[in-house]
């Protein structure tokens, strides 16, 4: 039985306070079961995951566990078990995943805050196509004790909220500590992933990151070709180390996408999984050498607006990959903003800072926050902004 | 198909010896996945310097 319009709860109470969080189905929550939306995991953990203890002291009054991709191992939040959660500004379409609960719970204005995880794009992705604010935190900022893990070297918890501000203020609690806001003196723009995106997609993007740094460079991400291979190479033996013991007791019980890219992690030769974590270091210097000097990176969030539920284009994941993977295996902060409408939906951009300069990208989103309206569109808004490039014209 | 036969019957011997048993179908999708991978694998290791160290 869904718990709302969206499937966005897989289970819920009432709120007893005034700061509403909804905590995705991966990260513990005293007394309210862990599924990960799965058949194989429940759990009633008896205490909180450290961030949402940390929130919990900080006043927020946690209202439920949102739905989230199966183990959160995919993009698109359609578990075989609970179902699809669905975008509220078009509940034909996908919410993106691993955290579209996350994403719809924001977006359809039933939680103040929602917590995701994101190891390859799972709270950027949903707050993209969700048309809400998201922050994938430097990779060890959060702590992940209590957090169903999808690959420890790429995991990360942060927040998705309406604003960068609400952002900033949930990432400083469970991080402990104020994140500094000085803003990015140079900013590059990734110019392959505009080029790669739908052009109503890159046009919006490119509109609204124009407006906001005018003196933007263009750029180029090392080893744009190689780096999602490379963060397949290092995920999925991760992910398959930490899911050995079910692999072994309850194959069957996993649906098909995830049983898939868990036997494809467990069969790969060990030499890959090294070759993976080489290529990671080379991946680093090269960005170092290259975009050591920028502060920010823009980007479009992601390549196209939300897919219908029936209708999820077959190559979904390469054409993201390139979108997300970068940022992922890199361990870098990244902050979405929404920044358009293309026919009725929420397109946003993404602002990747260095390692550890999580306050630069929530200064570069507080700032465009502060010049643009996007983050207050809300889902039925979008029938107030027509794109001037329709669909017809884009062939 | 006899290669690719042979092919998943070494991947169930390989999941086996981890205490997983997958089926065939399982398997066969696995395999164009690891294809797929391995291949793009070759070409990072032609390009990755040797002194890149995990």
């Amino acid at each position: 039985m869904s718990l709302d319009p969206f499937n966005a709860f897989l289970h819920r109470v009432e709120a007893d306070g005034h700061w509403r969080v909804g905590v995705k189905d991966v990260i513990d929550v005293a007394g309210m079961p862990t599924t990960a939306a799965s058949k194989v995991l429940h759990r009633v953990p008896d205490r909180d995951a450290e961030c949402v203890a940390r929130l919990r002291a900080a006043g927020a009054s946690i209202i439920g566990k949102l739905n989230t991709h199966e183990f959160a191992f995919g993009a698109l939040t359609n578990s075989p078990h609970f179902g699809p959660a669905v975008n509220p500004w078009d509940t034909a379409r996908t919410t993106g995943g691993s955290s579209g609960g996350s994403g719809a719970a924001v977006a359809a204005g039933l939680v103040d805050l929602a917590l995701g995880t994101d190891t390859a794009g799972s709270i950027r992705i949903p707050a993209a196509l969700c048309g809400v604010t998201g922050h994938r935190p430097t990779v060890g900022l959060v702590p992940v004790d209590g957090v169903v893990p999808v690959a420890w070297t790429l995991d990360a918890v942060g927040p998705l909220a309406r604003t960068g501000a609400e952002c900033r203020r949930a990432l400083e609690i469970m991080a402990g500590r104020e994140l500094g806001a000085e803003p990015p003196r140079r900013v590059g723009l990734v110019t392959r992933l505009f080029d790669g995106a739908h052009p109503a997609v890159a046009a919006a993007c490119e509109e609204a990151a124009r407006e906001v740094w005018p003196d933007a460079e263009p750029v180029e991400l090392p080893l744009h070709e190689e780096i999602s291979t490379i963060t397949q190479l290092v995920m999925l033996p991760e992910a398959a180390a930490v899911h050995l013991p079910w692999l072994r007791t309850c194959l069957a019980d996993y649906g098909p996408d995830v049983r898939a890219r868990a036997l494809a992690g467990l069969l790969l030769p060990a030499t890959a999984h090294v070759t993976g974590l080489r290529a990671r270091s080379w991946a680093r210097s090269l960005w170092e050498r290259e975009l050591g000097d920028f502060d920010l990176l823009v980007a479009p969030a992601m390549p196209i607006v939300a897919p219908r539920l029936d209708a999820v284009p077959p190559d979904y994941r390469l054409l993201i990959m390139p979108y997300n993977s970068p940022a992922a295996l890199l361990g870098l902060p990244v902050t979405i903003v929404p920044c358009g409408i293309v026919e009725r939906l929420p397109v946003a951009l993404a602002l990747t800072g260095r390692s550890g300069e999580d306050g630069v990208t929530l200064a570069a989103a507080e700032d465009f926050q502060r010049e643009t309206d996007w983050h207050r569109f809300e889902p039925g808004s979008g029938e107030l902004y027509t794109n001037p490039v329709s669909s017809d014209e884009r062939g | 198909m006899g290669s690719e036969s042979n092919l998943v019957s070494t991947l169930r011997a390989l999941a086996a010896q981890q205490g997983v048993e997958p089926t065939d179908e399982d398997l066969e999708g696995v395999l164009d996945f690891l294809e797929r991978i391995l291949s793009a694998l070759a070409e990072i290791e032609e390009r990755l310097p040797p002194e890149a160290a995990p």
